[in-house]
């Protein structure tokens, strides 16, 4: 258990950095695509595509930082369908669901980009290939699958299930 | 196709039993739809969901949660009410009224009714109580008042509805801005029904100009995004960032409320949040581009056709139809799935598109006062250390409230379209 929570650590780690340094950038071209357009007069033409895939990496590394949270969007009006007395065991079996779900979705991620490198496609503003960063879907579903398997198998390392709080507004949505 | 259609449902609900994720259930369906119903390959699921996200309009959502969050954290949110306070002194109500301008003046910077609440609530609700407002009068106007984050531009919501429905988010802005002020005259309205001699000594010359220069920074907000917006001087994206830089430029520097930790925490914060929205948004994307492959939406339009005779039937279909699933769901999830389903249904029947936006918007707002699922009633539960049924009756009457203004909102289109240089 003890490896389980340091690989979780340093996974979140990771996540958290990787989030923050592309947040930064997504910030930093869009406001400089402005600045840009009213000092030269013209705006950068790549700015905004370099922020839709800093985003990309944002969103796509939020995903495991939220599993880490216990703060995806949950319809919460089923959970009294079956008996209270096996919340342990449905514990074990939501995070267990949710961990091949992200599997599976790491294995068709893989074979997409695996296409995508054999066609060599390319992004159209920026020339870039496309697949390096596509290969983040099946790296964080991946990582995703990691993670929620590890709640199963040992429950004690899942993050608390909150409802909704000030320290986690938006537990619910975001909205 | 009956059974297929039985085993989808039957996989939903046992995802929902089994207690899964949002993301869960919609990935599942969406692989069940390709899989089985035409017979394609599941790894356009994944095609799609990334054309999904890679569009420059998304961009201004993460920019205005963290511009919202930002605020929230530092001192501007502070400071507006400060001028709220001072210039509704002397009017009946004015402390409740000032609650409400405060939430609005909020509402039209972070795009989050929450977040909007938690802003504004724990600073004036102890003020509220201790004014003599009672305190489920305090907790009702502050839970209702919160919920003004949503319909107010800019709004999450409305973004990811012009997103679904290839409507354009600024005419959605321009839009909401009628219907706002709707509810914002109703909830001051009732506060000064219910508290007419409840007020302050007179305007305080003194106060009102220490109050806005302190709050000069913030009031200048709202300003810059909706004007730059409005003005077409900005795209909401850039409207957006500049509204990120101008508030990590005030909170850091002016206020000096925030430091390099704040902000790592903030975006954290921010990056959570968008960690549970994006890949739903993404996922709905790619569940659309099937239905709308499939032709689904016209199959829609064409089967209700003879059971829907008209707009006003639609209309009260659609207002009863979002008000069960906003106790279900939260607001994001809702538009995600239903916008693409019920915009060809409204256009079939005449109503135009943004129209439909701000009624889904205004219905799915009253999900947030409405239990079990009222993000706001939660939220408030902990930030006025009230019990949760206690929450839920004080909310009741402006519930009604927000009926009303649904109501007017609905049957009112030109409320909405007034803006847009076309008639309802």
């Amino acid at each position: 258990m003890r490896t389980a929570e340091r690989l979780l650590k340093i996974l979140s780690g990771l996540e958290r950095l990787g989030a923050f340094l592309a947040f930064l950038v997504l910030i930093g071209v869009v406001f400089l695509d402005v600045a840009s357009r009213e000092v030269t007069g013209t705006g950068l033409h790549w700015a905004m595509q370099v922020g839709v895939y800093a985003n990309l990496v944002v969103v796509l590394l939020g995903i495991g930082i939220t599993s880490a949270a216990g703060a995806h969007l949950r319809p919460r009006f089923a959970d009294g369908w079956l008996p209270r007395a096996w919340d342990g065991v449905l514990g074990r079996l939501q995070e267990g669901v949710t961990g091949l779900f992200f599997a599976a979705f790491a294995i068709v991620g893989a074979l997409v980009v695996a296409e995508t490198r054999e066609l060599g496609e390319r992004a159209p503003v920026l020339g870039n290939l496309v697949w390096p960063l596509q290969a983040l879907i099946p790296a964080v579903s991946a990582a995703g699958a990691v993670r929620h398997l590890i709640y199963s198998a040992w429950p004690a390392l899942r993050p608390r299930q909150p409802a909704a709080s000030p320290a986690n507004p938006e537990a619910s949505g975001p909205s | 196709m009956t059974v297929t259609a039985l085993l989808l449902i039957g996989l939903v609900l046992a995802l929902l039993a089994l207690r899964q994720p949002v993301v869960v259930i919609l990935g599942a369906a969406t692989a069940f739809c390709y899989a089985l119903i035409s017979h394609g390959n599941v790894g356009w699921i994944v095609v799609d969901a990334w054309e999904a996200a890679n569009r420059e309009l998304l961009l201004s959502i993460p920019l205005y949660i963290l511009a919202g969050n930002l605020m929230s954290r530092g001192a501007m949110a502070e400071r507006l009410i400060r001028v709220s306070k001072a210039l509704a002194a002397p009017v009946p109500a004015g402390l409740a009224i000032a609650a409400v301008i405060s939430c609005a003046l909020f509402a039209a910077v972070s795009g989050s009714g929450t977040v909007t609440l938690l802003a504004i609530g724990p600073v004036m609700y102890p003020a509220l109580v201790q004014a003599g407002y009672p305190r489920a009068f305090a907790v009702g106007l502050l839970c209702a008042g919160g919920t003004l984050g949503i319909i107010i531009p800019p709004s999450i919501p409305l973004i990811l509805y012009g997103v679904m429905t290839q409507t354009s988010v600024t005419e959605l802005f321009l839009a909401g801005i009628g219907p706002g002020l709707l509810l914002i005259i109703l909830l001051a309205g009732y506060s000064i029904a219910r508290h007419w001699r409840l007020r302050g000594a007179g305007w305080d010359v003194a106060e009102i100009g220490a109050a806005i220069r302190s709050g000069a920074w913030s009031l200048f907000m709202p300003v810059l995004i909706l004007g730059g917006i409005y003005s077409g001087y900005f795209t909401a994206t850039e409207s957006a960032g500049v509204a990120v830089v101008y508030a990590v430029l005030v909170e850091t520097l002016v206020h000096r409320r925030l430091g390099i930790r704040d902000l790592h925490a903030v975006v954290i914060e921010t990056v959570q949040l968008l960690g549970a929205l994006f890949p739903v948004l993404m996922l709905a994307l790619s569940l659309n581009v099937f239905l709308t492959y499939e032709q689904v939406p016209e199959s829609l339009v064409a089967g209700l056709a003879s059971a829907i005779d008209g707009p006003g039937t639609f209309l009260l279909f659609t207002n009863v139809l979002l008000l069960l699933v906003g106790c279900l769901v939260d607001i994001g999830s809702a538009i995600l799935i239903l916008a693409p389903l019920l915009k060809p249904l409204a256009v079939a029947q005449g109503i135009d598109p943004v129209h439909l936006g701000i009624l889904m918007t205004v219905n799915l707002e009253l999900g947030y006062l409405t239990p079990p699922m009222g993000l706001n009633l939660i939220v408030a539960t902990i930030a006025f250390r009230e019990d949760f049924w206690t929450i839920c009756r004080a909310v009741l009457p402006f519930i009604a409230l927000l009926l009303a203004g649904l109501i007017v909102v609905t049957y009112v289109p030109q409320l909405s379209l007034f803006l847009l240089a076309r008639p309802g």
